[in-house]
């Protein structure tokens, strides 16, 4: 019976590449890639993917708008003429 | 670690993004029997959280701040819809997102759909990487050059890798809030991330070259 070689062993840049989104999305444990073992271009954009990832979970949060933007809201909703009465039809129920 | 494993979430993922904020529900009934003092206390829990995405899709604070008020007053007229179906900051942050979408349309793609808006054109697309190994980001990206490489994105690019690196939100909420495929937001996540560092190595480029 022939054995058939993984397909991992003999993976190009472009199949890995287009495989990516797929194990990112799986959580698959990367280091354990074959085709990262030999190539040194797909393990650097996968680290630097892994490094942008990381680094997006630490921006929020920005800060706070203005106090003017709430002024506004507020003389907005004062001259709307369903103020008082919600500007919408209430809910039988609210939130969670 | 791979970059699925960093956005790996934990089961109260949800909980962690969405905790439950005292007094939120009161705020929220009140808010919609017309209580403007309730209303207040909504914009006082979530300003902050819709002001980020929308300066982030905008990189502009008037714009920005103009397009939050907008987005608020959306919620003062639609508050009475809301049923509690979902968590009302993902309700909110929906309704927000509908907000930047029609700002972006009527900037400069009056006739964009959103699946236009989420696929641009091959040339603001990112490039296969196949050599180059010169450079590596790891370590080396501050948060002001990563908000600037956002900033560069194409904007569908840049809505989903807020929507999910920044603010954690699931591909299938963030399906659900632009009205696209799951798949097409997954899509969309991995083509922004190559996009951003194609954007974040040319800088680093720049740089050197100075």
């Amino acid at each position: 019976m022939t054995i058939t070689r993984p397909r991992e062993t003999t993976m190009t840049c472009a199949d890995f590449q287009e495989r990516l989104p797929e194990l990112f999305e799986t959580h698959t444990d990367l280091s354990a890639e074959d085709h990262l073992k030999t190539c040194e271009n797909c393990t650097a954009l996968v680290r630097d993917l892994e490094y942008i990832a990381q680094q997006a979970k630490l921006l929020l949060p920005i800060h706070d708008p203005s106090p003017t933007v709430w002024d506004n809201i507020r003389t907005a909703i004062r001259n709307d003429p369903n103020s008082g009465t919600g500007g919408a039809t209430p809910a039988p129920s609210a939130g969670r | 670690m791979s970059a699925g494993q960093t956005q790996q979430k934990p089961a109260n993922q949800h909980m962690r993004r969405n905790p439950p904020i005292a007094g939120e529900a009161e705020a929220i009934a009140a808010a919609q029997a017309g209580d403007e003092k309730a209303f207040e206390t909504l914009y006082a829990l979530h300003k902050r959280r819709v002001y980020s995405l929308c300066l982030r899709m905008l990189g502009n604070v008037a714009a920005a701040e103009d397009l939050t008020q907008d987005a608020f007053l959306q919620l003062y007229r639609k508050i009475g819809t809301f049923r509690g179906d979902s968590a009302f900051s993902t309700w909110l942050h929906r309704l927000a997102v509908n907000v930047v979408l029609m700002h972006l349309r009527k900037k400069g793609l009056p006739q964009i759909s959103l699946e236009e808006a989420l696929e641009p054109s091959q040339d603001d697309g990112p490039r296969k990487d196949f050599g180059d190994r010169d450079l590596q980001l790891s370590g080396s990206i501050d948060r002001v050059t990563l908000e600037r490489a956002i900033e560069d994105l194409p904007p569908g690019y840049r809505l989903v890798f807020v929507l999910h690196d920044v603010e954690g939100y699931e591909h299938n909420e963030i399906a659900d809030m632009l009205s696209c495929s799951i798949g097409n937001s997954k899509s969309q996540l991995h083509k922004a991330r190559m996009k951003l560092r194609d954007l974040l190595r040319t800088g680093q480029r720049k740089e050197s070259a100075v």
